[in-house]
């Protein structure tokens, strides 16, 4: 696009009138385009080709599917002990597989490929929900520490501090272990508490940055409202590595979820399966039969790793330095 | 130091460095290849200051991280030749090429404080050039440091040395850069934009320190610059580039005096001057670079050229002179000026 | 409503005529604290970075500040605005005490002054298209209330600048540096100023590029009757220009006048080193010209020098005075100078009468930070005449 159309000098008409063409070209060609590619549709369209992003989102999409549709695809329900007569406390504690089981059955001889199956049910939604909560929790503080600054910015900080002070899984641990009865809710409660000063942090220290970037000084001094300045301006620029950073805490919820499963702090009751409670189960049989520890152990691995894989490219995608 | 002008004395004979037909093409898989430096030839002679002079993407900062082998390793195609002293410097292997850096041919950056370690101390900065080109000790090298230091005008030297870079403001830090490339008496000097990131009272300081050096020692010297103005008071010989060729080349009298590329023409019309009449609108040059034509099939300056005939869309214009004067027009301004 | 409507409401208010005084800087002054501790912050000195400045500027004229990086003339610029709260001062725009007004009063007069940023990327909000960029303004003052008028508004601001209607529809990262800046220009124009602040408005630009930013200032400016006030580095710039202009050193103005007799009969020594440090283009004149090199650098805005700001790197330094008395602006009888030329300096008219002689200056040293490990910066000893 050239702004100034200069007058060429006489006598060279023929070029003059290409020149004019090429510009009406590009004018039409501009004219033509709905709308422009704003950073999220280009960031986008680098993704798209970016293979260890499409590895992430295969994993990730595979598994959400899988759990959705888990109910209708587990051949047996999962509370259901249909190898309970192949179960011999002395020689054979965990049946193995058999036609019909591939993966065998558990100790209660439940088959284990269902439970796996629904056990992502649970999993999933206790990481995704933690992970939302906490990014609820954690951008409801950063935004006030950013927005206002000053005092109110110490003290939120403050209290952030704190709680970041206390090793996370302790800090869950300490939350889930005070609840009256451990569910599941319980454990989504307490990752989401853990998370909550991790994203505040982050989205504070970016929202500092944006405050003081030269595109909200001139909202500034076009006299956009404060608000206005906050939600618009502040708010969009410094949710980038917060998202980002999402992504990544989703893998850590699962394998925390995970964890305080593993250590009974979760659903106590066994007949809806979860992956770390799985794997707490599967402890005192880890010298036989390793694969019972092994199977909810793999699904939590490549879950993590789908999302892992996910927020990677996410991160790179958005960083300007790598635009264009 | 004086205010006394110092002659740069232009000195005839066998070019130290002779650099030609130099190609940097940079592509990434997947994405269209882009020609930064496309066939550019130009001849450096002991004593002598070049200008390579043009806006930001011309590929005058790219040839010189060509010439000194600073290019990523991956991504980029660099072909042609940079003979100095009557070897390749394109064909050597990265540690010969180490070896070359620092002690034969020394670079000076634009931003001095990204250039030098923030954590180490400006004296053990400047002694570790001397220690790994000319095996001196470091308590022999110590002196030697604050004596340059001193000679790019660094007041109470010796306790400057314990200083690290953030001590000193930006001027500073520059004569510290320089006094690092100078530590080892290179022949041939590239400063790529020295002056840029400095505040006009400095660069002036700047500027005559190494017009200074230049005499003194006969070190040639590749000036990179985006400013006209630096070039008129400091180079021999001027190099104008544009879309990754050379345009125009010629001594400075001459250059300034009777400019012929459209371009240069435009370029020094659309810079205000301090002594130039006032109340004169400026003529800019119109579009900018995201307008040009590629070199291929075409004068890439066509599409902004206000002399620009038929044929200049058509054909690639050749360069017409050579490594003293020339020209890369079809249809170049009166000399009129 | 006719297209520019919205811009002739905001006009409607205006009372004075050309050549009026629109803005009156009083004894401006802004400080940044300086803090240190680890557990409670404590103000261990401060940062003077605006020092007092006096300046008017008339309306419709272009007034330029220049000066070298840490002389304080972007913060001028941005306290003038109130963008940067002053510390003390009064800044009377077209009647009312700028920086005085808080919240939404100041928020509300935001419209009848603008400013344009050096860095035309960093400046626009990257996730707003061209078109939500400029309507913000005009939302945030009432001025969009027809959307006919207000579409038509908008295609006006993008011919005004120079750009076709269907940049609106883009991202300010499909652009061109050039064409940033003028999307910039558009935005600062686009609640109908009076006054524009420009920032370094061309200085992250090609050199190719800068003349057409210039000279579209220029055109608006004999359009709109606008009067800026343009804060650069680089005195061909703004010299080119400005009609006035004001040279600040550490803080201060140290002189101002008409642009073209700045260059013509310079008083102030600084202003003298300055003019002669800024090549020029033509290598006859860069032979013969004679350098004023300054020797050192600036002293810290923390810990400025006693008496006049310059005393420790002037040339024309005398014993008396220099050192223990800053020096007032004033009006100086020279021959060449007009009344409206002031200068900030004890002994201008024997300097420029040739009564005194230059000297070199020994070099001293200025460390630059705070609290780096050799804590912070001495005071500069006290100099001692050769």
């Amino acid at each position: 696009m050239t702004s100034e159309t200069p007058q060429p000098p006489p006598g060279r008409t023929s070029y003059a009138d290409r020149r004019k063409q090429r510009l009406d070209a590009l004018a039409a060609a501009s004219a033509d385009e709905e709308g422009g590619v704003s950073l999220i549709l280009s960031a986008w369209r680098r993704l798209r080709r970016n293979p260890v992003f499409l590895v992430g989102l295969a994993i990730t999409v595979t598994f959400v599917v899988l759990a959705i549709i888990a109910p209708w695809l587990a051949p047996y329900d999962p509370a259901a002990r249909p190898l309970l007569d192949d179960i011999r406390p002395q020689s054979n504690p965990v049946p193995g597989p058999e036609p019909g089981h591939p993966l065998g059955g558990d100790d209660k001889g439940r088959d284990l490929l269902s439970r796996l199956l629904v056990g992502s049910q649970q999993t999933l939604m206790v990481g995704v929900l933690a992970t939302l909560f906490g990014l609820l929790g954690g951008v409801t503080l950063g935004t006030i520490a950013g927005a206002f600054a000053g005092w109110t910015d110490s003290l939120v900080m403050r209290i952030v501090d704190v709680m970041l002070s206390i090793p996370s899984l302790l800090l869950a641990f300490t939350i889930a272990a005070l609840a009256s009865s451990p569910s599941q809710w319980t454990l989504i409660i307490a990752i989401a508490t853990v998370q909550v000063p991790i994203f505040a942090r982050l989205l504070r220290g970016s929202m500092l940055g944006q405050r003081a970037s030269d595109h909200v000084l001139a909202a500034r001094s076009l006299g956009v409202k404060p608000h206005a300045i906050v939600f618009r301006h502040m708010l969009p620029n410094a949710l980038g590595p917060v998202i980002v950073q999402a992504t990544l805490v989703l893998a850590v919820a699962i394998i925390d979820a995970a964890a305080l499963s593993f250590l009974g702090l979760g659903n106590p009751d066994d007949r809806r399966p979860e992956w770390g409670q799985m794997l707490g189960a599967a402890q005192p049989y880890l010298g036989q039969e390793p694969h019972l520890a092994f199977y909810p152990a793999a699904c939590i691995i490549v879950v993590a790793l789908g999302f892992t894989l996910m927020g990677e490219s996410l991160r790179e995608a958005l960083d300007p330095k790598t635009r264009r | 130091m004086s205010t006394q002008r110092i002659q740069p004395a232009a000195r005839h004979g066998e070019p130290l460095l002779a650099v030609r037909d130099l190609r940097v093409t940079f592509g990434r898989r997947g994405e269209e290849p882009f020609r930064a430096v496309d066939g550019v030839s130009f001849d450096v002679r002991p004593g002598q200051t070049v200008g390579l002079v043009g806006e930001s993407g011309c590929g005058k900062s790219v040839t010189s991280l060509a010439i000194m082998g600073l290019l990523p390793t991956r991504g980029n195609t660099v072909e042609g030749s940079a003979v100095f002293d009557g070897e390749d410097l394109l064909s050597l292997s990265a540690p010969q090429m180490r070896d070359r850096r620092g002690a034969d041919i020394a670079m000076i950056f634009q931003d001095p404080l990204s250039s030098l370690n923030p954590v180490i101390q400006i004296g053990r900065q400047v002694t570790e050039v001397m220690e790994r080109h000319q095996g001196l000790s470091r308590k022999e090298a110590m002196p030697k440091a604050a004596d340059l230091l001193e000679r790019v005008g660094i007041p109470d030297p010796t306790a400057r040395l314990a200083n690290y870079p953030h001590q000193l403001s930006g001027g500073m830090r520059q004569r510290a850069l320089i006094a690092m490339a100078l530590a080892c008496q290179p022949r041939l000097l590239i400063a790529d934009e020295p002056t840029t990131a400095l505040d006009v009272t400095i660069q002036a300081q700047i500027l005559a320190l190494l017009k200074e050096l230049v005499v003194e020692t006969g070190t040639a010297m590749v000036m990179i610059t985006h400013d006209l103005g630096v070039v008129a008071g400091l180079c021999d010989e001027v190099n104008v580039l544009y879309g990754g060729k050379i345009v125009e080349r010629g001594d400075r009298h001459t250059l300034f005096a009777r400019p012929r590329h459209p371009y240069t023409v435009g370029l020094l019309n659309s810079i205000p001057r301090l002594d130039a009449p006032r109340g004169e609108a400026l003529s800019p040059i119109p579009g900018s670079v995201a307008d040009n034509l590629p070199w291929d099939s075409a004068c890439a300056f066509a599409p902004r050229c206000p002399n620009a005939l038929d044929v200049c869309v058509r054909q690639t214009p050749q360069w017409d002179g050579d490594d003293v004067v020339g020209l890369r027009c079809f249809n170049p301004m009166a000399v009129s000026r | 409503m006719s297209a520019s409507a919205g811009l002739d409401a905001a006009r409607g208010a205006r009372t004075a005529a050309p050549g009026e005084v629109l803005v009156e800087v009083r004894g401006l002054e802004v400080h940044f604290p300086i803090k240190s501790g680890i557990i409670f912050d404590r103000t261990v000195g401060h940062v003077r970075a605006v020092d007092g400045v006096d300046l008017t500027i008339h309306r419709g004229e272009t007034y330029g500040l220049v000066g070298e990086s840490g002389c304080g003339k972007s913060t001028l610029g941005k306290a003038i605005l109130n963008l940067e709260p002053p510390t003390a001062g009064s800044v009377i725009f077209d009647g009312v005490d700028i920086a005085s007004l808080k919240g939404e009063d100041l928020r509300k007069e935001r419209k009848r002054f603008q400013m344009v940023f050096q860095d035309p990327m960093s400046s626009l909000d990257p996730r707003q298209t061209v078109e939500a960029l400029l309507l913000e303004g005009m939302r945030a003052h009432g001025l969009d209330t027809d959307k006919a008028a207000t579409h038509a508004r908008l295609r006006e601001l993008m011919s005004a600048v120079g750009l076709p209607p269907a940049g609106l529809k883009k991202y300010p990262h499909e652009f061109s540096g050039g064409q940033r800046q003028r999307i910039g220009i558009a935005r600062a124009l686009s609640v109908g100023p009076d006054l524009i602040v420009a920032d370094e408005p061309v200085s992250a630009l090609d050199v190719s590029i800068q003349a057409q930013v210039i000279n579209l200032l220029q055109d608006l400016q004999d359009e709109l009757g606008l009067t800026y006030l343009v804060v650069a580095h680089d005195l061909a710039v703004v010299r080119h220009i400005s009609d006035r202009i004001g040279v600040m050193y550490l803080g201060g103005l140290v002189e101002e006048s008409e642009a073209g007799e700045l260059y013509d009969v310079p008083l102030h020594p600084y202003t003298r080193a300055l003019m002669s440090a800024v090549p020029v283009p033509d290598p006859t004149v860069e032979d013969s010209r004679e350098q004023i090199l300054l020797t050192g650098d600036l002293p810290s805005p923390a810990n400025p020098p006693t008496g006049c700001r310059f005393h420790t790197r002037c040339p024309w330094r005398q014993e008396t005075r220099c050192d223990t008395e800053r020096p007032e602006l004033r009006v100086v009888e020279v021959a060449g100078a007009s009344s409206g030329h002031r200068v900030a300096c004890h002994f201008a008219e024997q300097i420029a009468a040739g009564e005194i002689e230059r000297h070199e200056v020994e070099a001293e040293l200025v460390s630059e930070g705070f609290g780096g490990p050799d804590g912070p910066p001495t005071p500069p000893e006290a100099y001692i005449a050769p």
